[in-house]
């Protein structure tokens, strides 16, 4: 039917198409260029209840999904006001579902039509969020959230100020959960505010002046909440840098430290690199001892054999100068290799025959390496780095690396008879 | 300590909607939810708020309180209820149409009818039917006492009953008979009343005064708002509160579907021991033989046809008005003239065309071929036409529904204690929607179209369906034999016609409706989509006839004319 134009066809051109062909309804025998609209029933069942509120509800609902689904959003917030009774149903046995489905629904449509305004948005938060109990503190979040994006901190404060003091009946687990969300979130917003002020303070003003006791004041309570929050295992990555970063200007280091130790080595936490990372980071700021930034490295190598960091730290082995460390080095280096991301970095590559190089010096170095290579032996390790293809490839792009790598082949690995090599380009 | 005080104020809040008060150090009155301050205070209760309209609250207490105000309520039962909805539907006719003398003489006195034979008034010793109290609400029942749905709560109108026996006594009442025991639960039950009752009711009135209305006209303008059904309780006076346990009576959410309200119309018929109706010969509208053209012109099928479906219907004996007037004697069931036209009208198609798939094309083509004036009637074009007017009106009539409003605009409650939270999730749904309403400068709900006997508007006229095609002619597709014409078409096919032997078994259509012939589940598509009434009914019916067709002759012979007269069938097997 795709084809067909519904629009009207004068009978006369239908009969000359069909003088001297005996067609069916949509059978093809002979060159039948006119074909009938095929007949698409409705399937039986569907018939049954065909005038009622739950079956007009239920087809309004696909259609505002049809229409959201194309983008047509003007006609999705049309169907959207006729939606709007199903609120008032009085069954309860699903009534938090289709609330939680008008404000999802409401709120998406409101992000993409060209004519919504902040009330209006406004307007149905404060709706949906006293319609019933269960999404009143995901609803207040959000609230919040988008006054933030746009802007209004204050209001955004004064809504999780708001949902933090509110309880309902027996506090269940996920409330607590919701409620020390919204704590985190409120003392974020009280660092944005201190933020704000630290920029718009002026640099002369004293220490004890009113514009500074006010961002005190907010510091004292932003971290006083932070701290109670960071004590919860979790993910906080967000609210940890920002604590970090006030206690770092009111230059309490040790208090950064311990925290930041207690994110990163607390068994209750869950495993996080980014904790790693932050306390490498502030060492790093601090010059702390390179023996410490090794130690916080090991850790992360334990956890992301591939991180960028790696870089750092097999340099901070390399210029310890001890055997030791020029072994862990090669291991770190191969790690990273291990993985594609690095295949064509010049830096890693690099490193990797400043480490050899070092090796060199030893002995027993050729033990040391095959050690190292023994699990990378198998052909897998020299198709990831050493194929012709790679040659051509390298060939073209990076002539450097190449150099670099055919110069490593003979070393990682001795026994296989590999193509890439500095001649072999050109076969 | 203050909540004597807020006990009696029972208004949302504006922002939260929550009826949640306290009294502030100042003695202000300020929401509990949302800390909204508002500018009522302790000192100004002043009552007279409580009475003002758009406010919701309970107004008295009991038998003894006088008020002054215009707003009193009133004890009320069910039945008094039903019947104000009654007259209004009735109003709602007559402003559409139909002769003024349906509603007071023949629905006015039905309804006294079956208020007798119930036993709700008009006899000596009534039964005991749901009541509605002053105060707007039943007070709280002790457990040990009815379920909350029972509906024989107590009546405190025996007086009530009384003084409207009084006032009204008509010619119509006959002595009730002293009902036995046996039939007591049986008729208590048939004498309840619900919304689709009233439904029932008015179409056994419109039958009996043989207005051209059928059920699914009427089940039409019910759904098209034109014929007051959901919400019909907002129209209730003032005085009479709906709330209790009884507003389920008056809470609807669906229009029935023309089979159940024809099923509560025949039982209805049999309660109410009704003698035989006034007949509907030839030239009653609702007869077939009328009611048929209305049905081949809304289905832009060519007048031709008309003469042969009347030829069919003798054919099967059915041309008599006995068959379709409801007869206690004769014919105790009640006719469906709407349904059964279509039935005639689609088994004719068959007759003439084949509808195979095969045949009608080539019978088609067959007729066409040689005309040149463009007169005859060529069925693939108006396949065209109506498939895609059909496609058109079947997304419409979806979007309506899916527009459609059906909440009241005073919501009903059934304890005291729901009416905060119903209250607030209206207030709720009220601004969502204005918010929406605004954002898409549409409001919510369909526009009101006016109402229309017929789905289809053939003609060269702007807003069109398309073409007609009544002035088509048929010669085509008939062929001359002596004075006598033809079918061009000789065979015939139909689905297994023997009844169905399971008790459970409504219709076998959703399985056969894949392989049935496309061109017949489109004209049943279509005529369904015009009766309002599902593919699978309209099937059933199609069968009953074609067994009438068959059954006067036995299996397997073949089938010659009738009689010299009526040139109808040529059909080999």
């Amino acid at each position: 039917m795709d084809d067909f134009d519904p629009g009207l066809i004068p009978i006369c051109d239908l009969e000359k198409d069909e003088d001297d062909e005996v067609s069916d309804g949509g059978s093809s025998k002979g060159s039948c260029k006119l074909r009938l609209p095929w007949v698409k029933p409705k399937p039986a069942e569907q018939h049954k209840l065909q005038h009622g509120f739950q079956h007009s509800t239920s087809i309004c609902l696909e259609q505002i999904r049809e229409a959201m689904l194309h983008h047509r959003w003007e006609e999705a917030a049309e169907y959207m006001a006729c939606y709007a009774q199903i609120i008032e149903d009085q069954d309860t046995t699903h009534a938090s579902q289709y609330k939680e489905v008008v404000w999802r629904m409401a709120t998406e449509i409101l992000h993409h039509h060209p004519k919504s305004t902040i009330e209006d948005y406004n307007s149905i938060y404060e709706r949906m969020k006293y319609s019933g109990v269960k999404h009143y503190l995901m609803i207040c979040l959000e609230h919040s959230f988008h006054l933030l994006l746009h802007g209004w901190t204050e209001d955004a404060k004064q809504q999780l100020t708001a949902a933090e003091s509110w309880r309902h009946g027996k506090e269940s687990a996920g409330q607590l959960h919701r409620l020390k969300l919204i704590q985190a979130y409120r003392s974020l917003l009280d660092y944005i505010t201190w933020c704000d002020k630290k920029s718009t303070r002026s640099n002369n003003s004293n220490w004890e002046s009113d514009e500074n006791v006010i961002m005190h004041n907010y510091f004292r309570q932003a971290s006083v909440n932070l701290k109670e929050i960071l004590k919860n295992p979790g993910v906080w990555d967000p609210f940890i840098l920002c604590y970090v970063k006030m206690l770092e200007f009111y230059e309490d280091q040790e208090e950064a430290l311990k925290v930041l130790n207690e994110y990163a080595y607390d068994d209750n936490f869950p495993p996080n690199p980014n904790a790693h990372v932050y306390l490498y980071q502030h060492l790093k700021r601090y010059n702390a001892s390179e023996k410490k930034l090794m130690k916080v490295l090991k850790g992360l190598h334990a956890f992301v054999p591939s991180h960028e960091l790696m870089l750092e730290y097999s340099s901070l082995l390399l210029q310890s100068a001890k055997e030791k460390h020029t072994h862990t080095a090669l291991g770190v280096l191969l790690d990273m290799l291990d993985f594609s991301c690095w295949r064509n970095n010049l830096d890693v590559w690099t490193r990797l025959k400043a480490v050899i190089q070092e090796l060199q010096k030893e002995a027993d170095w050729e033990a040391v390496v095959a050690e190292k290579m023994v699990t990378r032996k198998d052909w897998w390790w020299s198709a990831l780095h050493f194929t012709r293809f790679h040659l051509s490839k390298d060939a073209e792009e990076n002539p450097e690396l190449l150099k670099i790598k055919a110069s490593l082949t003979k070393i990682l690995c001795p026994d296989l008879p590999l193509k890439y090599s500095a001649e072999g380009q050109n076969q | 300590m203050d909540d004597e005080d807020t006990v009696s104020f029972r208004d949302p809040c504006v922002q939260c909607s929550a009826v949640d008060w306290g009294i502030s150090d100042e003695g202000r009155f300020f929401c509990r939810s949302c800390h909204n301050v508002i500018e009522r205070t302790r000192e100004v209760v002043d009552t007279s708020f409580l009475f003002s309209s758009n406010k919701i609250s309970s107004i008295g207490t009991g038998p003894t309180t006088t008020t002054t105000t215009a707003e009193r309520s009133v004890s009320w039962l069910a039945c008094e209820g039903f019947q104000f909805i009654l007259k209004n539907q009735a109003d709602a006719l007559l402003r559409l149409g139909v002769r003024p003398d349906f509603k007071d003489g023949v629905l006015c006195p039905l309804w006294r009818r079956f208020l007798q034979k119930s036993r709700q008034a008009f006899t000596h010793n009534p039964v005991r039917s749901t009541a509605f109290t002053a105060s707007g609400m039943e007070p709280e029942v002790e457990s040990g006492t009815d379920s909350v749905w029972s509906l024989d709560a107590l009546s405190d109108g025996e007086s009530n009953l009384s003084s409207s026996a009084a006032d009204s006594r008509s010619d119509w009442s006959e002595s009730s008979d002293a009902p036995s025991s046996q039939r007591r639960g049986r008729r208590r039950r048939r004498g309840v009343l619900t919304m689709k009752k009233t439904l029932a009711l008015i179409h056994v009135a419109l039958m009996w005064s043989r207005e051209p209305l059928t059920l699914s006209d009427l089940l039409r303008l019910v759904n098209e708002g034109h014929v007051p059904y959901v919400n019909a309780h907002q129209d209730l006076p003032d005085q009479m509160k709906v709330a209790g346990k009884g507003a389920m009576l008056f809470k609807v959410e669906t229009v029935p579907s023309h089979q159940s309200v024809y099923k509560e119309a025949q039982a209805l018929v049999l309660f109410l021991q009704l003698p035989a109706f006034p007949p509907i010969s030839g030239q009653v509208p609702l007869h077939p033989a009328l009611l048929s053209l209305r049905y081949l012109t809304d289905a832009n099928l060519p007048d031709d046809l008309h003469p042969w479906v009347c030829q069919l219907m003798e054919h099967v004996g059915m041309q008599d008005e006995k068959f379709h007037t409801f007869n206690p004697g004769h014919c105790s069931v009640l006719p469906r003239h709407d349904v059964l036209t279509a039935a005639f009208i689609i088994i004719t198609m068959k007759f003439l065309f084949g509808l195979d798939d095969r045949t009608e094309w080539e019978v088609t083509n067959k007729a066409c071929l040689n005309d040149d004036s463009g007169e005859m009637f060529n069925l693939r074009s108006w396949y065209q036409l109506v498939q895609t007017a059909l496609t058109r009106a079947q997304s419409r009539r979806e979007e309506d529904a899916a527009r459609r409003q059906w909440k009241p605009h005073k919501p009903i409650y059934f304890r005291r204690k729901d009416r905060c939270w119903v209250t607030k999730k209206k207030r709720i749904a009220e601004q969502v929607q204005l918010c929406f309403e605004k954002l898409s400068s549409r409001p919510a709900g369909i526009q009101d179209h006016r109402p229309s006997t017929f789905g289809f508007c053939w003609g060269d006229g702007v807003d069109s369906d398309g073409p007609a095609l009544h002035h088509a002619r048929l010669a085509g597709i008939l062929t001359q034999n002596t004075s006598f014409l033809f079918p061009s078409n000789g065979s015939y096919w139909h689905s297994g016609i023997r009844d169905c032997s399971q008790r459970n078994c409504s219709s076998h259509y959703p399985s056969l409706q894949s392989s049935l012939p496309r061109s017949f589940v489109f004209l049943l598509e279509l005529f369904s989509f015009l009766l309002d009434v599902a593919p699978s009914y309209l099937f059933e019916e199609v069968l009953a006839v074609e067994r009438k067709i068959f059954e006067t002759r036995s299996f397997g012979t073949k089938i010659r004319q009738k009689n010299s007269d009526s040139a109808l069938l040529n059909i080999n097997d």
